[in-house]
Parts: C-alpha cells; sequence; structure tokens
C-alpha cells in the first residue's frame, strides 16, 4: 500500500466522509458542516490544548523569576540560557510544547483541504474521483451533491474571487490568530527571542491572510472558526487574555 | 538590523502568494475527457491540451487541429490564456463538427479544415456556464446544457441563440440534454428531470423529481416512452414519462457505486455500467437482472466503467477505466450469460466516451493518444499521438 493510498484511508476519507454525512443532518449545509467538524477536530485535540494552555499559563507565571534571571545573567548569555532551561525543567515547562497542537494540525488542515476540494467536486473531474472515496453510507449518497453556498460565500472559491466577503474572512481569520498569538505569546527576557517572537506574531496571521485569499474559503471558515474557538477557550482555561495588551471588560485585574 | 527582518517578514509572507498564485484554482487550464466521433472516413476528438482534433482513419494522419483558449483567471504566472479543458465530445452534422468547452463557448468548425465558423457567445461578449455534457442537434438547432445551470439552443448553421431557459434549473448542468419529438429532456444532479419545449424552451408540465441526484444524461426508449438513468444513490432508475413514480430502482440494495455513465437499450435489455466495475443486463420492463459482468484492471481489481457502452452490429463493447476492452457477443451462445466474447487492453486509462464504426472501435485513452481496435481481427493498432506532448 503506498503512502497515498494509506493516508486517503485513515485520515482523508473519514474526514471527508464525515463532512459529507455532517452536511447531511445540517440541513445540506456545507458550511455547518465544516464549523461543526472543526468543533470535533477541537474537542479530539482539547488533551494537548489543555496541556498547552497549561505550559502557556505556567510560563505567564515564570515571568518575574525569568526577569530576575536577566538582570542577573543578562550580559552572559549562555549562563542566562543554563538557568532558563533550568527553570524550565524544574517547573516542568517544554517551551517548545506550544507547538505540537499546531503541528497535529497540519495533517487536518491537508486532508480538510483536500476534502473541501473533492467533497464540493468543483470540476467534473473531482465529482468523478469523489465517487472512488465515499463510503456507501445512505445519508451520503442523498448529500451528493454538496451546495457550496455559505452566508453569502462560495466555499469552493478563493477568498480573492468572493471580493468583499472573502477579504472580511482574510481579516477575520488573521485577526483571530492574532488575538490569539498575543494571548499566548510571554514576552521573552532574551531581547533578540523577543525580536523572533513579535516577528512571529506578526508573520503567522499575515501569511493566513493570505493564504485565506489563496485558498476555498471553507478552508478559512475552518481557520477562522478554529481561532475563535481557541481564543474562547484560552480564555476560559488560563483565566483571562493573558498577554493581549487590552484590559478585558470582564476581567478583574 | 531592524529592516532585513521586516524586509524577510514581508518576503515570507508573500511567498505561498507567489506559489498559489502559480496554480489558478479556480481556472483549470486544460484536462477534460472528451470522446470521439466518427464521420465520414474521420475521427474527431477534443484533448487535453485544449484542442479539437481531425484525423483521417485511412491514413492515422493528422488532418487539422484547433485550439480553444480562455483567460487564465487571475494571477497565473503572466499567462493571460491558457488551453481550455474540453468535457464534449464533438459533434458532426452536414459541413460542420460542434463542439462545446469548459470555457462556456459552444464552437462550430468547418469540417473540411477546422475553420472557426461561429461562436457563441461571439468572442468579446462573455461566456455562457462552462459545458461538460455533450450537446445534441435536432432540426436543425443545437441544444447545450451549461454550467450555469441553464439550458441553450442555437441555430446550427450560424450559432444565433434560439432561446435560454428563463433560469437555471439547477446549480449546474453537467449532463447532456435528450431530444424526443419536440421535447427537451434535461436531468440535473439535484435529483430533477425537466421537460422542455424544443421549440421555445418553455418548462413543460411534467416533470420528475427523486431523493438523490442524477449522475447521467436520460436514455430514453421512445417505444414504451420510458427513460434510464443512473443516481447518485447507487441506483439505476427507470421513469416513465408523465408518471411521478419511477417505474423501477435497480438493484434492489444499492449497487457497489454510481452508475455514472448512460446506459444503452437494445431489444428490451438495458446495458448499463457502474463505477463498482460491473456491467448489469437488466430487463427495460422490469428492472429484473439478467446478468452482470465485473470487469477488472490488469491486477484483477475492478475497474470502474466511466464511459457509456456501444452497440456496433451484434457486439456490445464495454471499456473500463483501466482500458480493458469487452466485447459481448449478444447474438452469440454466451449472450445471456454475461461472459464476454473476448477482451483486450489498450494499455491507457479511458473515461471519454467512445465510438465504433465498421468494426472499429475509435478510443481516446487518458495518455492523448487515439487507440483503434480491430474487431476483426483484435488487434489494437499503433496508438497515434493527438497532442504534441503525447
Amino acid at each position: 500500500m503506498s503512502f497515498v493510498e494509506i493516508w486517503q484511508l485513515i485520515i482523508a476519507n473519514p474526514i471527508l466522509n464525515v463532512l459529507v454525512a455532517l452536511s447531511h443532518f445540517l440541513f445540506g449545509q456545507f458550511g455547518l458542516a465544516i464549523i461543526a467538524l472543526t468543533i470535533i477536530v477541537r474537542l479530539v485535540s482539547w488533551p494537548l490544548t489543555k496541556r498547552q494552555l497549561k505550559s502557556s499559563k505556567a510560563m505567564q507565571d515564570m515571568q518575574p523569576k525569568l526577569q530576575e534571571l536577566q538582570r542577573k545573567y543578562g550580559k552572559n548569555k549562555p549562563k542566562l540560557q543554563q538557568e532558563m532551561m533550568k527553570l524550565y525543567k524544574e517547573a516542568g515547562i517544554n517551551p517548545l510544547g506550544c507547538l505540537w497542537p499546531m503541528l497535529i494540525q497540519f495533517p487536518i488542515w491537508i486532508a480538510l483541504y483536500q476534502a473541501i476540494m473533492s467533497a464540493l467536486a468543483t470540476t467534473p473531474g473531482n465529482l468523478l474521483n469523489l465517487a472512488q472515496r465515499l463510503y456507501s453510507w445512505e445519508i451520503v449518497s442523498q448529500a451528493i451533491p454538496l451546495s457550496s453556498q455559505f452566508l453569502g460565500l462560495d466555499l469552493g472559491q478563493t477568498a480573492l474571487e468572493a471580493g468583499g466577503l472573502g477579504l472580511l474572512l482574510a481579516i477575520i481569520v488573521g485577526g483571530t490568530m492574532w488575538i490569539q498569538q498575543k494571548m499566548t505569546a510571554a514576552p521573552s527576557v532574551d531581547p533578540r527571542q523577543e525580536s523572533t517572537q513579535r516577528m512571529m506574531t506578526l508573520m503567522m496571521p499575515l501569511m493566513f491572510g493570505f493564504f485565506t485569499l489563496m485558498f476555498p474559503s471553507g478552508l478559512a471558515l475552518y481557520w477562522a472558526v478554529s481561532n475563535i474557538i481557541g481564543i474562547i477557550t484560552q480564555y476560559f482555561v488560563t483565566g483571562g487574555w493573558g498577554y493581549l495588551k487590552f484590559r478585558s471588560p470582564f476581567s478583574q485585574r | 538590523m531592524k529592516q532585513p527582518k521586516i524586509l524577510l517578514l514581508i518576503v515570507i509572507a508573500l511567498l505561498p502568494l507567489t506559489l498559489v498564485s502559480c496554480v489558478p484554482w479556480g481556472t483549470q487550464a486544460g484536462g477534460g475527457w472528451s470522446g470521439t466521433a466518427f464521420h465520414d472516413g474521420n475521427i474527431y476528438a477534443g484533448t487535453s491540451n485544449g484542442r479539437v482534433v481531425a484525423i483521417n482513419s485511412s491514413t492515422q494522419s493528422l488532418e487539422w487541429f484547433y485550439t480553444v483558449a480562455m483567460p487564465s483567471g487571475g494571477a497565473s504566472c503572466g499567462q493571460s490564456s491558457v488551453s481550455a479543458p474540453i468535457y464534449a465530445t464533438p459533434i458532426v452534422d452536414g459541413d460542420l463538427v460542434y463542439i462545446g468547452t469548459y470555457s462556456g463557448e459552444v464552437y462550430a468548425l468547418s469540417r473540411a479544415d477546422g475553420e472557426s465558423i461561429w461562436i457563441y457567445p461571439p468572442k468579446g461578449e462573455g461566456y455562457i456556464g462552462a459545458v461538460v455534457g455533450s450537446p445534441v442537434i435536432a432540426n436543425g438547432i443545437i441544444y447545450t446544457s451549461s454550467s450555469d445551470g441553464k439550458v441553450y439552443a442555437l441555430n446550427t448553421t450560424n450559432g444565433k441563440p434560439m432561446w435560454e431557459t428563463d433560469h437555471p434549473l439547477a446549480d449546474k448542468l453537467w449532463t447532456s440534454p435528450t431530444v424526443m419529438g419536440d421535447t427537451l429532456y434535461v436531468s440535473t444532479l439535484d435529483g430533477d428531470i425537466y421537460a422542455l419545449s424544443a421549440e421555445t424552451g418553455e418548462l413543460l408540465d411534467w416533470s420528475f423529481e427523486s431523493e438523490a441526484g442524477f449522475a447521467s444524461s436520460p436514455v430514453i426508449c421512445e417505444d414504451t416512452d420510458t427513460m434510464f438513468l443512473g443516481s447518485f444513490d447507487r441506483h439505476l432508475y427507470a421513469v416513465k414519462i408523465g408518471s411521478n413514480v419511477s417505474e423501477w430502482r435497480f438493484p434492489e440494495k444499492p449497487a457497489g457505486n454510481w452508475f455514472w455513465t448512460s446506459p444503452v437499450i437494445d431489444e428490451g435489455i438495458v446495458y448499463a455500467g457502474c463505477l463498482d466495475g460491473k456491467l448489469y443486463a437488466i430487463e427495460a420492463d422490469t428492472g429484473r437482472e439478467i446478468w452482470s459482468y465485473l470487469t477488472e484492471d490488469q491486477n484483477g481489481k475492478p475497474s470502474p466503467i466511466v464511459s457509456s457502452p456501444v452497440l456496433m452490429d451484434n457486439l456490445l463493447i464495454v471499456v473500463n477505466e483501466s482500458g480493458t476492452l469487452h466485447v459481448f457477443d449478444l447474438a452469440g451462445e454466451l449472450a445471456n450469460e454475461g461472459v464476454p466474447w473476448w477482451t483486450t487492453s489498450i494499455g491507457a486509462g479511458v473515461w471519454s466516451s467512445f465510438c465504433a464504426q465498421e468494426g472499429l472501435v475509435y478510443i481516446r485513452g487518458e495518455d492523448n493518444h487515439l487507440y483503434i481496435v480491430d474487431t476483426g481481427n483484435r488487434q489494437v493498432n499503433q496508438p497515434i499521438p493527438l497532442t504534441d506532448e503525447a
């Protein structure tokens, strides 16, 4: 069995069929199916997300100690790094731990992109290929062909093709990603790291904003909903807006 | 230090844009599964690089070709136009060859030299929706369905529009219309069958609604006023014109996959290919299975039947996706057994409709070669390349 066949059997086809089946249950609305799938993906990856959030909260709590180290070993970089790592180890924190939920979502994004393109069957070839990938469930048969329209957007079209609404979607994707990143990005004691981090916080939302313009709106809908869920869970798990520099009207502090 | 970082940031952010813009997602360059048509010693076919070609069947040489281009639609690495995919099969009527293209145009080309006689809509006047199902000709009118959900009727001589449906009949129409008498029948991916006046395009009283969408174009048995067509619910439907209930649905339990392609009818028997790889012979009156035959690829795995079966004299010819040709002798001893008389492989994938004439079968392979199979000596002739790349 080739890698492509394994990929389709284990990841791509289940996601595709779940999406189509969800559309059937959700009044034939493919957009609602994408939102429902996003929630499912978020629930499945919850243990990892929780770990990431806790790690983020611990980093937040550790800031005074890190600043102390900075003051103490600011001029001796190797020593500062060594002491910081020691501190992380003692607190049981992996500074790279927050990357895992994102890495795990990459295959899902790829599979979702493929699923959206296949399920919407924007070309006759896609429709024919779809036949070979659908399960023989009656609900799946009855859902085909799917309607690509959702809230005035064609989910098979790129946001660029969609015009004003597409642009709004790109801003939502970029904006929500920026908020989410700002909430977790603990200020670094190392100015170089701080600079890199600031660049990443700006670059990622910008990149995803561009991706939104270039990829089908269905995928952008997934990103937007996923980000919003991320912000909400982060707010409640870490108890506030984290490092986002504005005071929440709900915050006690 | 700050400036190079900002520069890097911009470069990285623009990289996906640059990469993605080279792949026009909304615009498909080339492709399609146009089939073959035989007329007066020439074979006509659309190719995956947007050409309509005429091949002399005797000399097996290229007589002419015509390239159909379409705007690239946004950023596509500097190209302003790309070759248009062609899904529809050319049709020949009189001195003209007609073709509908995915660019949303219908072309009439001179049969003699491939010169464009007319284009609808005329150049500079926009496009209709992409044409996927092959147009049909009846009474001097060419009828085409389109991805904008409408049906268009054009004068075959000059391409002047006779009528178009007032509103879209479905989200998109990818099947071919079928003409019987003065009525046009159209099946939709949404699961409807509509009857339209062939003269005016007006919707007639009768229509049929199914829970699942129709994958194939209707084929009508004029003796019984019954149409046969495949559905996404993995059944083949028999629908009597005028009735709101299907005559029968085959098989009782859903088949292994969709009945994607239109069936053929002969002597009261419906022969339907299915994407599960089986060819089914079904009694047209009752929907009872007479026999079924599982077609396979070279590795013994079931291979979907994407192209409609073709009848030539007493031979039923079926080609599956893997390019294996099956010939059933409907007058032979094995006629009722569902066993092919003989099989052969052309060695290329087949998604296109094909034609058969005077003992020869003309098939366009997915590798952009024309394969000619001689049913007399059961040999596959030297494939003829249809594109420069092939």
